[in-house]
């Protein structure tokens, strides 16, 4: 890649009393990606996203934002941050809520007055505008906050979670900004551990778990170096499948089961020709049966899943 | 600078805005209204007159005299039953059943031993009124008193020459000689003064520890703390409350001074007659006091709004929030009570420590100002350790909270904010 590189994070750790939260991390953003930093609950994405806005401090390395080290508040007007816990001055008005914010990065008035209106129209949220953020659904206060945090139309936008608690139309909404932004130039970094979401929007990605790196590149090279043979399966009902897989259950490295879809990593060396005349031999009925990349889900769960733990566990016993 | 400028435009905004901040601002003149003309007011009222009956068993003039000095007080009105001294319980019991019928309220039992036993006995339904029976008290008194004199032989007219009434006005005197204030309205000057900046300083304070929670528990501070430092936030958010405070305090010197300035005019709404105008004194205000209550209000604000912005900065609850303002509030509270000793001795040992003290000297010596003449050593003294202090602690609050601001959890102790500011 050309593009000169926006968040440079070299080697941090923070530890709080007691328990390691991030470790050894390392990880690089270039201009116009959108980065989906993956992990399971209490990875470290947040402390990581917290490190990078200054809120708090690496214990150890170093972390370059547009080049130097001046960190995030120095070029807190270039940076527009969703943090996880959503939260907004209740007795204030939408309007002067978002405008306040917008001032706060250091936009004039009359600016952020006009570019507020522009966008609670966009989002829908119009009429809304002199109310009290009081009054707001949970998933309008979700959508005031996500513009008050880009109002200031920030070249580096870092999202924390910011799928969770939304309905599917009001994240289809979302999905569709952050397209936009990232088209206009806008590099995009955001955490989640919605896979499904990240798999579709992300061109690079980044799964940390139990404070450290566990994988990183770019999605389509990261599919394509994770390796196996995998299938995709769909049965006519949940019967079906259940009797199709115990019948392969031999074949099959590892199944991620939901009933009438089956997405299956073959054992070394398998074949796909092979399950599949197996399963016509059972008589199982079949919707469909593909042989497909790794979906990230599948990725995420061997790399940060309970199993992937496992090897590193026995190494601290040995240790 | 603009970014700090929002929150303080922020803060006074929302809080001039809410409701209140309406309802007290009102709520001030109305108070000073009621303060100005109410004294005036009751001063008109001359109160019932109370219907008596003096029994009078054999006492010679006395009774005659207590009558003559009850009707000139306008309280009562005195009727006079001559009875025998052995038919005293039934004359008792009759008045009562006319106390109780609501005839009379009530009677005096005067009998011939009061001279030298120097006892007599009332029984009525007002017994409760001090004022009557204070009245009631003297009036007996200086009867028995003329009539003991009388019988030693003492001319009448000395007696009555030596009963003449002493009135005892008070004056105030400042570097400027008498102001004709009287000592009574000195003391409610200082009084209202200490009262009102122990009030305005501990509802601002607590406004900046409310705010700050509500951004803790709403974390907005997150994305505050992402673009200002936390001292510019802290500062923003006292610098904006306080000048909520001032905003309120401006209207109310206002409306203060033309209360003032108009009392006859608003008097006359309320028809107070023109002699209880001028029978209630007001006490007037000067610029220098003015200046000393502006000036210690925002150097006492900024004291206890960097104090409450800690302790809205190392909680997480309202609960928590509700105990931990205790101990600054309780300092506050001190600072009031020791005003009150102040007011009756402004010069003494007590007053003068305490209005050196900066966690008192906000409240205590614009009331020792008011109430008497401060030397301006002792004033500049005062300023001075009081602004360093704010300097201080505003330092050490700052740094105290910029790391609870982030901290959920546990409240900490004491010994880990302690910590917090030394930690760099």
């Amino acid at each position: 890649m050309t593009e000169p590189i926006v968040v440079d994070i070299a080697r941090i750790a923070k530890r709080f009393s007691g328990h390691v939260a991030v470790e050894d991390l390392s990880l690089r953003v270039h201009r116009g990606a959108v980065y989906g930093l993956l992990g399971p609950n209490g990875a470290g994405k947040t402390t990581t996203i917290r490190m990078i806005m200054n809120i708090t401090m690496p214990d150890e390395g170093s972390i370059e934002l547009f080049g130097d080290s001046m960190g995030g508040r120095h070029h807190s007007a270039r940076i527009g941050y969703l943090p996880e816990e959503r939260g907004l001055y209740k007795r204030m008005r939408v309007r002067d809520m978002l405008v306040f914010l917008a001032e706060a990065k250091g936009v004039p008035r009359a600016r952020a007055t006009t570019k507020a209106d522009e966008w609670l129209d966009r989002l829908g949220l119009g009429d809304w505008r002199l109310r009290k953020i009081e009054e707001l659904s949970k998933g309008m206060s979700q959508k005031v906050q996500f513009i008050g945090c880009m109002l200031h139309e920030p070249e580096l936008l870092i999202l924390d979670e910011p799928f969770s608690g939304l309905d599917p139309i009001n994240q289809q909404a979302l999905k569709d900004t952050i397209v936009q932004l990232s088209r206009a130039g806008t590099t995009i970094i955001f955490s989640t551990h919605q896979m499904d979401v990240a798999e579709k929007i992300c061109d690079h990605v980044c799964i940390i778990a139990r404070g450290r790196k566990v994988l990183d590149g770019p999605l389509t090279e990261v599919k394509k170096v994770h390796g196996g043979t995998h299938v995709a399966v769909a049965f006519e009902d949940a019967a079906d499948g259940a009797a199709a897989m115990l019948g392969i259950s031999d074949l099959v490295a590892a199944a991620d089961d939901s009933g009438v879809f089956a997405e299956l990593k073959l054992r070394e060396g398998g074949d796909p020709q092979q399950v599949l005349e197996r399963l016509l031999r059972q008589g199982v009925r079949l919707r469909r049966f593909e042989r497909i990349e790794p979906s990230l889900h599948r990725i995420f769960l061997d790399k940060a899943g309970p199993d992937a733990a496992e090897p590193e566990r026995r190494e601290v016993a040995h240790a | 600078m603009r970014k700090v400028w929002a929150i303080i435009r922020r803060e006074f905004i929302e809080r001039v805005r809410s409701k209140w901040f309406l309802i007290s601002t009102i709520l001030g003149p109305i108070f000073m209204i009621a303060l100005g003309v109410l004294p005036s007011l009751l001063a008109t009222r001359t109160g019932r007159v109370n219907q008596i009956v003096l029994v009078d068993q054999g006492t010679g003039g006395l009774a005659a005299r207590v009558q003559a000095q009850l009707g000139r007080s306008g309280r009562f009105r005195v009727a006079i039953l001559e009875s025998d001294p052995e038919d005293g319980a039934a004359v008792a019991e009759s008045l009562t059943v006319a106390v109780r019928v609501e005839e009379i309220d009530g009677f005096l039992l005067l009998s011939a031993a009061i001279i030298e036993a120097g006892s007599a006995e009332y029984r009525g339904r007002n017994v409760s009124s001090l004022r009557d029976m204070a009245v009631l008290e003297s009036a007996v008194r200086q009867s028995v008193v003329i009539e003991r004199l009388n019988r030693r032989g003492i001319d009448p007219a000395v007696v009555q020459e030596a009963q003449a009434r002493i009135d005892l006005r008070t004056m105030r005197i400042t570097k400027r000689g008498a102001t004709g204030e009287s000592g009574e309205a000195t003391f409610i000057l200082g009084y209202a003064v200490g009262l009102v900046l122990y009030m305005v300083i501990l509802l601002y304070g607590i406004n900046v520890m409310r705010s700050v929670l509500e951004e803790k528990q709403t974390r907005i501070i997150e994305v505050l703390v992402s673009s200002l430092r936390p001292f510019q936030l802290m500062m923003g958010k006292v610098v904006g409350v306080g000048s909520v405070g001032l905003f309120q305090f401006s209207i109310w010197t206002l409306v203060g001074y033309l209360m003032l300035r108009y009392r006859q005019v608003i008097l006359g709404w309320f028809k107070v007659p023109a002699e209880a105008m001028n029978a209630v004194q007001m006490p007037s205000i000067s610029t220098e006091l003015m200046t000393m209550v502006i000036v210690y209000f925002l150097l006492g604000y900024l004291l206890y709004a960097a104090l409450f912005a800690v302790v809205g900065a190392s909680v997480n609850t309202d609960t928590e929030a509700q105990q931990a303002q205790q101990p600054v509030m309780m300092l506050l509270v001190a600072a009031l009570v020791v005003s009150f000793g102040a007011l009756g001795d402004p010069g003494g040992q007590l007053a003068v420590t305490a209005s050196l003290i900066p966690l008192s000297s906000p409240v205590i010596m614009p009331v020792r100002v008011a109430t008497s003449d401060v030397p301006s050593s002792q004033v500049a003294l005062s300023l001075a350790i009081l602004a360093g202090t704010v300097i201080v602690v505003i330092w050490g609050s700052a740094r105290v909270y910029r790391i609870g601001i982030l901290m959920y959890g546990k409240r900490p102790s004491m010994k880990e904010l302690w910590r917090w500011a030394r930690q760099s």
